[in-house]
């Protein structure tokens, strides 16, 4: 009895605890949403801290994504196509690859890319600057860090998961006619035909929908997690940890409802 | 100058060229910067059609189905959307044919036989014609029992070839020639070779049958390849085909019996030349039957698969 | 009152410069120029204008100290506190370099330093 009260118990505390950690970053979300709206915020210095964080995540990485990109793109395709010919659904070659690669694949990987590279990164600084007390001394100096310090983390993640997953499918969609028509025209209109019939209104609005929630959520969920980190300076690793595993799952997520949305 | 901003400033410039550019061209794509063009296709079923039903010419893709509805005197009427690039192709002289192949989805067909006809004017009504191979089938069917019915007439055992076979054996004599004891037989080398041509006929039409029995075959064992009931007229047809075979091996084996046969010719003449002819007549329908199986069925489209 | 004590460290990523001209641009909402020329100002005032392009871990403890005295006078409070300064200033004489950065800067308001009770025979007065 004692322990089925007991598991009871345990199981209660992990959804109290869910539900913190999510009202936490919603309302961190909200905060952070009210604040856009004010003029206040649009100031040279936060877009001066935009820009460094677009830089540090998108442009200073962007030789090394395009040519990961490249190589994944091309081993994909290669096998789609391959697979299409042994089973006779060339017409469906086309097709298949930009769905897969443009729509779901190139999206995911950049969330994972950003979510690696700068999530970890963000989450990192945070949890020390909450652990050396940079935030208080913030906050004895009326600089709301909020403006100065997450929000141009937030926007930056946003522009630069949208722009590199966006360029990452114009490459994908460049490669797929090199590898389907080769080094010729010929093969122009029916590859337009073909873009024409996959990216209605709906599935291009989604596709920015879903990449800028993939931005937010690598660098929403490691702010959030880095300030909920105690005052202690081995809890930062573990503060990281958490982070990142909630990023992966909300990455997965909203991957999932996406899909869902698209296909059921 | 700021080394950071300026390569940010790259960045953001050369992404928002290529967003826009890739908009531009999504927008040309999708028809935005031209007039669609509307046409209505009456038909006496919608079975099959909905929305976005694509319809082709010469296999490319040049419009789709946009809305069904009944008219007042309860017709359906089908409406599409092509895009100007695309209306030319259809003219006065096309036809649309609803396909409705037993794999992969339906799709309305634009033949358009006389390119230089004049353009179909925006907002004109078509007829749809339906070829639907399910519904054919059954007809089909038909076609090759009444064949299979000829080649039995003609090969029963008290049939004509026994017959004549009969009358054979009491004739006597080996001719000599080029076309052996045929030409003897007929009494002319012309007679002779027809005789011989048709037997050739037979053959080829043996074998042609073998090869769509094996095409039928491999069709019908493919996974999900065909719906429960066309797989049993399959299975059926499929039965008459090796009927029909058997059928024609057997005056096949008979005629070149006939030609071994020694005999005295003059009475057999008449006979020979009768069968000769009904013979004939039962290659040239199996060809044509054969001939129509080997068009209409998925099977015998090419099998290679080719890039467009 | 504005503090300056151990326990309000800089921005670890940012330079001295930067460290305080972001309370002029926040606050004041100078234009980042504007706010850089005033934080250049004072420090040259208390005579470090050397240290404006360094970082947090780069300086010794005086620069350090320097830097945060900066972050509060410009914050223009009427008291300036100083806590336990010998937690920041472990490497000089601290009385004395305090009186020294006191009589640079210009200042209304008054200057209090709290510090332990057993650091009193350092203070003259």
């Amino acid at each position: 009895m004692n322990f089925l009260a007991a598991s009871i118990e345990s199981l209660g505390a992990k959804v109290v605890g869910w539900f913190t950690v999510g009202y936490g970053m919603f309302a961190f979300l909200v905060q952070a949403t009210l604040l856009l709206l004010e003029r206040a915020t649009w100031n040279r210095a936060t877009f001066d801290v935009v820009i460094k964080q677009v830089y540090f995540t998108a442009v200073q990485i962007l030789h090394v994504f395009l040519g990961y990109v490249l190589v994944i793109s091309w081993l994909i395709i290669t096998i789609i196509l391959s697979t299409a010919r042994d089973f006779g659904l060339t017409e469906f070659a086309s097709e298949m690859t930009i769905r897969v690669l443009v729509l779901e694949l190139l999206p995911f990987l950049t969330a994972l890319f950003i979510a690696l590279r700068s999530g970890s990164a963000i989450n990192t600084e945070v949890a020390l600057m909450q652990v050396n007390s940079e935030l208080d001394a913030l906050a004895h100096c009326k600089v709301p860090p909020m403006q100065f310090e997450f929000l141009p983390r937030l926007i930056g993640g946003v522009i630069s998961s949208v722009t590199l997953a966006g360029l990452a499918g114009l490459l994908a969609l460049l490669l797929g006619y090199l590898a389907i028509y080769g080094t010729t025209a010929a093969g122009f209109e029916p590859y337009t035909q073909t873009i024409a019939k996959i990216f209605d209104f709906r599935i291009v609005a989604g596709l920015v929908i879903k990449c800028a929630l993939f931005g937010l959520a690598v660098t929403l969920i490691p702010v959030t997690a880095g300030l909920e980190t105690p005052k202690k300076l081995f809890m930062v690793p573990v503060s990281v940890l958490r982070g990142m595993m909630r990023v992966f799952f909300a990455i997965v997520a909203i991957e999932v409802v996406s899909l869902a949305l698209k296909y059921i | 100058m700021n080394k950071l901003h300026f390569k940010v400033g790259l960045f953001t410039a050369a992404s928002l060229l290529l967003a826009g550019a890739f908009v531009v061209y999504l927008l040309h794509a999708r028809g935005f910067f031209e007039k669609t063009y509307h046409l209505q296709l009456a038909a006496a079923s919608a079975d099959g059609v909905a929305p976005g039903v694509p319809i082709v010419f010469s296999g490319i893709e040049i419009g789709r189905v946009t809305t069904l509805g009944l008219n007042d005197s309860g017709g359906i009427v089908i409406r599409t959307e092509f895009l100007e690039r695309n209306a030319k192709w259809l003219k006065e002289t096309s036809t649309f044919t609803l396909d409705k192949p037993l794999v992969g989805g339906a799709k309305i067909r634009v033949d358009s036989p006389d390119l230089n006809a004049p353009a179909l004017p925006d907002n004109s009504t078509m007829l749809l014609l339906t070829s639907d191979i399910s519904k054919e089938i059954p007809a089909l069917v038909e076609r090759v029992k009444a064949i299979l019915a000829n080649v039995e007439y003609l090969t029963r055992k008290d049939g004509e070839i026994n017959a004549t076979l009969a009358n054979f054996k009491t004739l006597s004599g080996r001719m000599t020639g080029e076309h052996g004891m045929l030409e003897g037989i007929l009494g002319s080398p012309e007679k002779a070779r027809a005789v011989t041509d048709s037997l050739d006929k037979t053959r080829a039409l043996m074998a042609r049958l073998d090869s769509l029995a094996a095409k039928s075959d491999q069709w019908l064992f493919a996974k999900e390849g065909v719906a429960e009931q066309t797989r049993e007229s399959l299975v059926q047809m499929r039965q008459m085909l090796s009927d029909a075979q058997a059928s024609l091996k057997k005056a096949d084996t008979l005629m070149a019996n006939a030609v071994e046969i020694s005999a005295d010719v003059k009475e057999g003449t008449q006979d020979l030349a009768a069968l000769r002819t009904e013979i004939d007549d039962a290659v040239r329908k199996a060809n044509a039957l054969v001939n129509e199986i080997n068009k209409k069925w998925p099977f015998a489209r090419d099998p290679e698969v080719k890039l467009p | 009152m504005a503090r300056v004590s151990h326990e309000l460290p800089l921005r670890a990523n940012l330079s001295a410069l930067d460290n305080i001209a972001l309370i002029p641009i926040y606050q004041r909402h100078f234009s980042v120029d504007e706010s850089n020329r005033q934080a250049w100002q004072l420090l040259e005032q208390l005579g470090h204008a050397g240290i404006a392009a360094l970082r947090d871990p780069d300086m010794t403890p005086a620069q350090r100290f320097v830097t945060k005295l900066a972050r509060a006078l410009i914050l223009r409070r009427p008291r300036l506190v100083i806590d336990r300064p010998g937690a920041m200033l472990y490497d000089v004489p601290y009385p004395a370099f305090i009186r020294k950065l006191a009589e640079q800067a210009e200042m209304t308001g008054t200057w209090e330093i709290f510090d332990f009770s057993w650091n009193q025979t350092l203070y003259p007065e």
